[in-house]
């Protein structure tokens, strides 16, 4: 589906934020005069959705609990792909055997899910096949091997099997099999490093204590993730393997270091350190201790929160260059910076987030109010500024690798916790509720591992 | 647990600079008797001795007292800035011949932010504000060598609030003696 796209300024827009961060642009508030290509409302489309459904899958009478478990994984996971209107399936269809397509027609359906699940050894054989009921056809069918449901694989081995659904009929990246990082703050001033799936499932702490643990960050193949630490002797750049439980100091000597990011190949990281006069951007060697290090910045001030585009070329950060907290783009290694964010009085834009799939980029910015949601284009600096969020305090957020859902920091209907919006349908859904729970980062698929 | 143990005693800073800010110091401890066994009652030259070397102790521990609370008194910065505003220079002026005079004190300096911004900002904005209080002392003559500062961003508000005025509490620098505090002595005294 195409990502709605509205470029006319419209009658109803204009919260008060966004006309006062456009006051630069747009030196009047007449809609008439707004440059081209700025967009003042955010408007979503929840219409065009393929309709689909996940007929009950088949199984022996004694797998009946795996069966249904497997089941209610799918279905959930292709929900909450927002790309899908879930249809309920009809009784006289729920039953296994052959399909009949004409009656699943006349329900508007447009395509159909069933499975099987028999049991080997030491696990099960998931028998999968997607039906175009429109061309009354199947359209995709594989077998895949799932783990015993007591392994910790099990879930994100399901999850896989519903990002292929989703790569089926849409040709797109689904999320299902990913997970989020995050650090949480407690009321007893410890720290912790967490990671939860993506379905909310599976919360765990990786690390915790009393030193200050911030921005944690996946490297692109989901083993590693790369973290800030104060301890006792100072600050460091650490990065952990969650296979092996190693840690490996990639750098340290400074007052302060933050905001690490993988560049996509893996290979590298970006980070912001605290050099005499403030923060800088860097690019060491992952994997390495005591690498030599590359300066990517040098303009006083700060620079922070750098992240790669998706082919490595470019990177977005935070820079105060200019002596207001603003996105810029520039090449990988600094070179030709542009400000991304418009500018205008008592603005600041924070926590930026490059698309793993084009040239958007995500931050949250305020003209003085309540910090909201907002996606630039990397392509047009100054211009195109979409407002996802309207509604509580938004912060730091982070791109799933589908390109379309974000997870934030918000303090939403449901309260402080993290969230997740489809930037296509606005569809908000709490992730993991709790205060304190921050620097949000979405990881790669891990389907390939499983 | 030595952070632990740090945080402690930076906890206990803020409770004092907290309470010597609005308020008059905190009541001295009683003094400490002599050691020696009380003479009797008919001594009155010993009694009085004691008496008047009980006093001078509890005047010298409440002037420390005075000195600790001047040097650990917070500071508070305008919104988004490190720079030191005209009553946070008052302050740290009080502060300077103080440190002067006790070469021997030790001195760490938190930075701290209002809610605003971002986790990670605010952790820069905190260390760039304790770094300019650092620098300030340093320019008026305080070797940089007996001077550590920290940040702890937008973690520990003294006030939760999300008023200006709480945002105001928050965006503070904290001063913690970390040596030298038993035996602090008056400048020129």
């Amino acid at each position: 589906m195409q990502r709605s796209i509205h470029t006319t300024a419209g009658a109803l827009l204009a919260p008060a934020l966004l006309m006062a961060t456009f006051a630069g642009a747009a030196a009047q508030q007449d809609t008439t005069h707004i440059p081209p290509g700025v967009e003042l409302e955010t408007r979503y489309s929840v219409s065009g959705r393929r309709a689909v459904a996940v007929r009950p899958f088949a199984g022996p009478i004694p797998l009946a609990g795996v069966v249904g478990q497997v089941g209610a994984i799918v279905t959930q996971d292709l929900s909450l792909s927002d790309r899908y209107d879930m249809l309920p399936v009809p009784t006289d269809l729920a039953t296994p055997g052959p399909v009949d397509y004409q009656a699943w027609n006349s329900l508007n359906l447009e395509y159909l899910v069933t499975g099987e699940v028999t049991p080997t050894a030491d696990g099960f054989l998931f028998d999968v096949t997607v039906h175009d009921v429109v061309f009354a056809r199947e359209h995709r069918r594989r077998t895949f091997t799932l783990p015993a449901t007591t392994s910790p694989d099990f879930r994100m081995s399901v999850h896989g099997v519903s990002d292929e659904i989703v790569q089926w009929i849409s040709e797109q990246p689904g999320i299902a099999a990913t997970r989020i990082a995050f650090s949480r703050f407690n009321a007893d001033q410890t720290y912790d490093l967490l990671i939860v799936d993506s379905d909310g499932e599976n919360l765990r702490r990786i690390l915790g204590g009393p030193s200050q643990l911030h921005s944690p960050v996946w490297s692109p193949d989901g083993q590693r993730i790369a973290y800030t630490t104060s301890e006792s002797e100072g600050w460091k750049l650490v990065e952990r393997d969650l296979v092996t439980g190693r840690s490996t100091t990639l750098s340290t000597g400074s007052q302060l270091f933050l905001t690490p990011a993988y560049g996509p190949d893996g290979s590298r990281v970006a980070y912001s350190v605290w050099l005499p006069g403030g923060l800088e951007l860097m690019e060491t060697a992952s994997g390495q201790a005591g690498a030599t290090p590359k300066r990517l910045t040098n303009t006083g001030g700060d620079n922070l929160a750098p992240t790669y585009s998706s082919d490595g070329r470019r990177i977005a950060f935070l820079s105060t260059r200019t002596g207001q907290e603003h996105i810029f783009v520039s090449n990988a290694d600094g070179s030709g910076a542009r400000q991304l964010t418009p500018p205008g009085r008592g603005v600041e834009f924070h926590g930026p987030d490059w698309s793993p799939t084009g040239t958007q980029v995500v931050f949250h910015g305020s003209a003085g109010g309540p910090y909201q949601i907002m996606v630039g284009d990397a392509d047009r600096p100054g211009l195109q500024i979409r407002q996802l969020t309207s509604t509580g305090w938004n912060e730091d957020p982070s791109w799933a690798p589908d390109g379309r859902h974000i997870v934030y920091t918000g303090s939403g209907a449901q309260g402080a916790g993290l969230y997740v919006i489809d930037t296509v349908t606005g569809t908000i859904r709490l992730l993991t509720r709790g205060a304190k729970l921050r620097e949000a980062d979405w990881s790669s698929s891990m389907a390939a591992r499983q | 647990m030595i952070r632990r143990a740090a945080l402690a005693v930076a906890a206990l800073g803020v409770v004092f600079a907290a309470c010597s800010k609005n308020e008059p110091p905190p009541p001295p401890p009683p003094p400490t008797q002599p050691t020696t066994t009380r003479q009797p009652a008919a001594n009155t030259n010993n009694d009085d001795a004691a008496a008047a070397a009980a006093e001078a102790a509890r005047r010298a521990e409440a002037e420390r007292a005075r000195l600790r609370s001047v040097v650990e008194e917070m500071i508070y910065f305008d919104y988004d800035q490190s720079a030191i505003r005209a009553d946070a220079e008052a302050a740290l002026q009080r502060k300077v011949p103080i440190l002067r005079a006790n070469p021997g004190v030790r001195l760490r300096i938190s930075g701290h932010a209002d809610e605003r911004g971002s986790v990670e900002y605010n952790l820069a904005l905190g260390l760039r504000r304790a770094n300019s209080v650092r620098d300030y002392l340093v320019n008026f003559g305080i070797d940089a060598s007996r001077i550590t500062t920290e940040t702890f961003g937008e973690d520990r508000p003294l006030d939760p609030g999300m008023t200006e005025a709480a945002y105001q509490r928050n965006r503070r620098a904290e001063f913690t003696i970390t040596a030298g505090a038993d035996n602090l002595v008056s400048p020129g005294g």
